[in-house]
């Protein structure tokens, strides 16, 4: 899974971490009513859950991220609904850790929030299922190629040590890239088929995800 | 390996009856001390004292272990790399590489700073119930929008994770492998679709099971923190190692 | 109490499952509402509950017309519905904080929604789970709090989806017994035709 552990970070990329997790919240709360929190809580329990699966390459596996789906259905909403659902991997499982928390919701949740507007510029160029299935392939490529960004940024800004092994990390997670980028176009069509209530709640809301079914 | 069910949650020691305000106040200045903390004697103290803390809880020792070592996969990573590529006076001689005094003892450091911050999260945080720590949030003034997110995430991630396994059981039972191919992968994308899918219906269904019961935009809690005795004996003995573990760190600069 | 008259419904793919559709519940009704899966019965709740908007025909409650979701504030306050599903209905962390839930909604003090707690526990024969989390319960101990968690808003009338699913005999005994001794009037769909003959005084047939 795509965290830092707790400890490595220096105090100046924690913090600006922080900050911009709190800066990107605020923006989302404002957007959130508390009618909106059973949405959002329960899709982001089911992203959680996502994240969770083991996904098998090869003779090992690995575990998806999904923020491009998260932010094309939450928008800014992904800010909150990572923070919360990291808080509660750290409780749980110890993934993350608190002090490193801020730097691991941006890496996921600022890709999410591009992709949001990404997918929307995409979608309005066709219609097809095909169109829509390249549109969350480039989205899903596009999210983790900038969460790898962002962690090897968070490691080089601590110490320059730190290089060699972000370059690594590059490297491995370039498949990760791909299967996501899969994973995530396969999915929005199936989305669309399926519910696409979703999608009309999209394009109705700047902000993703709001019951337009709701009385 | 999934344990949704805050194993750890379950005791009786005097770490699980602490109130979750001291809990919840103490690991965020001891994590925040840690994470910009330079002094390795300091963080060898800070190391002891969350050991202590878990050792206090009674966990099972092996479970903790056992959620170490997944931690330190990534510390691993950092002795592989950094020592070798950290600048500063060779230590010694690899191979190619030279391993750098400093970069060793760079490492050492984060290697102390994570796991004495991963002890005390597992010792004050893991053995809080999910809904203490949410009205002792609340009650430490976290925005209530960010609470109640909290509070529906960690509610319905176990419905959700049970649909999660009847779902994937009954891929298996129609012969599904996992496999690196094109259709193990859409599998999983319909399978997360689906998740998707039926959890937004759920949310739905609850924000109308809500409105039934007279939901008008407003949450109510009924909440009972009380501060015992025992509770400011504690936290006073918590602050007290707290200042003392500052007193090292800055000694370290003084010095 | 509640008037339904002609009503239809249809669901945004097109297809309809109510067609001029008349109930009335007068005090003291214990009605039944049998019929095959699809025929609407769940729908007629949400209708009732002013969740769905029916394509036409006039929804009375507590005589009065209601047409607009303001309307329905007040039938939401006294009318109990039990939803299908428990763990759509129970989604706070404690069985204590889900049954004071509804009547804090109402405006009641703490302290009355603990007593209403007490009471209700009590009735539905669950003494000593306040503080046990509500999502480890098991399907028929869920189902019984769901049921709590409607009473405790003390309703004038209940509808119950399903009420008995997932309930072991004793539990069947003690939801039967509790139906039987309530002076409240309700609807109830279920697929067990003995079960319900046992806790209603009237039948209405349902068909695709």
């Amino acid at each position: 899974m795509m965290h830092i552990s707790e400890g490595v970070l220096s105090a100046p990329v924690l913090l600006t971490g922080a900050a911009a997790t709190a800066a990107g919240t605020a923006i989302a709360l404002k957007k959130i009513d508390n009618e909106d929190i059973p949405q959002v809580g329960i899709v982001s329990a089911a992203l959680f859950v996502g994240n969770l699966i083991h996904i098998p390459i090869g003779p090992t596996s690995i575990h998806l991220v999904l923020n491009a789906i998260a932010g094309i259905l939450l928008g800014w909403k992904a800010f909150p609904a990572f923070l919360v659902a990291f808080l509660l991997q750290s409780i749980l499982f110890q993934f993350g850790g608190l002090t490193a928390l801020g730097v691991n919701v941006f890496m996921v949740a600022l890709p999410a929030v591009v992709c949001h507007y990404l997918f929307k510029v995409l979608i309005k160029k066709g219609e097809s299922s095909k169109w829509l299935g390249i549109s969350g392939f480039i989205c899903g490529a596009v999210a983790i190629s900038l969460t790898v960004i962002l962690l090897m940024f968070s490691l080089i800004f601590t110490h320059d040590s730190f290089y060699e092994m972000a370059r690594m990390i590059l490297a491995g997670n370039l498949v990760l890239v791909i299967i996501e980028a899969l994973l995530t176009g396969f999915c929005l069509v199936f989305l669309r088929k399926v519910k696409p209530e979703l999608f009309i709640d999209l394009q109705v809301e700047g902000g993703g995800l709001k019951g337009s079914e709701r009385v | 390996m999934i344990d949704l069910n805050q194993g750890f949650a379950q005791g009786s020691s005097w770490v699980h009856q602490l109130d979750p305000r001291v809990k919840i106040m103490t690991i965020f200045l001891l994590a925040v001390i840690l994470a910009v903390g330079e002094s390795i004697i300091m963080l060898l103290q800070a190391l002891a004292f969350t050991t202590y803390l878990v050792l206090a809880a009674k966990l099972e020792l092996k479970k903790v272990l056992k959620r170490l070592v997944v931690v330190n996969f990534f510390i691993l990573g950092i002795w592989v790399f950094v020592p070798a590529t950290y600048p500063g006076d060779a230590l010694m001689q690899v191979g190619p590489l030279s391993i750098s005094t400093a970069g060793v003892i760079y490492a050492t450091k984060i290697t102390l700073r994570s796991n004495a911050i991963m002890l005390g999260i597992i010792a004050l945080l893991s053995t809080s119930t999910v809904s203490s720590l949410m009205q002792a949030m609340r009650w430490l003034y976290v925005p209530e929008k960010i609470v109640y997110l909290f509070f529906f995430v960690y509610r319905y991630v176990h419905v959700i994770w049970k649909e999660f396994n009847r779902l994937y059981d009954s891929m298996l039972m129609r012969g599904f492998k996992a496999e690196t191919n094109l259709h193990c992968y859409k599998s999983y994308a319909y399978l997360i679709g689906m998740l998707l899918v039926r959890s937004y219906e759920r949310s739905t269904r609850v924000y109308e099971a809500m409105l039934c019961r007279g939901f008008r935009g407003e949450f109510h809690n009924l909440d009972d923190l009380s501060f015992s005795n025992q509770d400011l004996k504690i936290f006073s003995g918590i602050l007290v190692f707290i200042s003392w573990i500052i007193i090292l760190e800055r000694g370290v600069f003084l010095i | 109490m509640i008037d339904l008259r002609n009503i239809s419904y249809q669901y945004e793919n097109g297809e309809e499952v109510l067609n001029n559709f008349n109930l009335a519940l007068k005090p003291g009704d214990k009605i039944g509402l049998v019929g095959p899966n699809g025929s609407g019965k769940t729908t007629l709740f949400k209708i009732i509950m002013g969740l769905l908007t029916p394509k036409q025909g006039e929804v009375i409650i507590f005589d009065q017309k209601r047409e607009k979701e303001e309307d329905f504030v007040e039938v939401r306050e006294r009318v109990g519905f039990l939803f299908q599903d428990s763990d759509d209905l129970l989604f706070c962390p404690t069985v204590e904080e889900d049954l004071a839930f509804g009547p804090l909604n109402l405006g009641k003090s703490k302290e009355e929604a603990k007593r209403i707690v007490n009471e209700t526990l009590d009735i539905i024969g669950m003494k000593g789970f306040e503080k046990k989390v509500s999502h480890r319960l098991s399907g028929g101990q869920k189902r019984m709090i769901a049921f709590g968690a409607v009473l405790a808003m003390q309703p004038e009338v209940l509808l119950l989806d399903e009420p008995f699913s997932g309930l072991d005999e004793e539990a069947v005994e003690k939801m039967v017994d509790i139906l039987n001794n309530t002076d409240k009037s309700y609807l109830v769909v279920s697929h067990n035709e003995d079960l319900i003959d046992k806790v209603t005084n009237k039948l209405y047939y349902m068909n695709e």
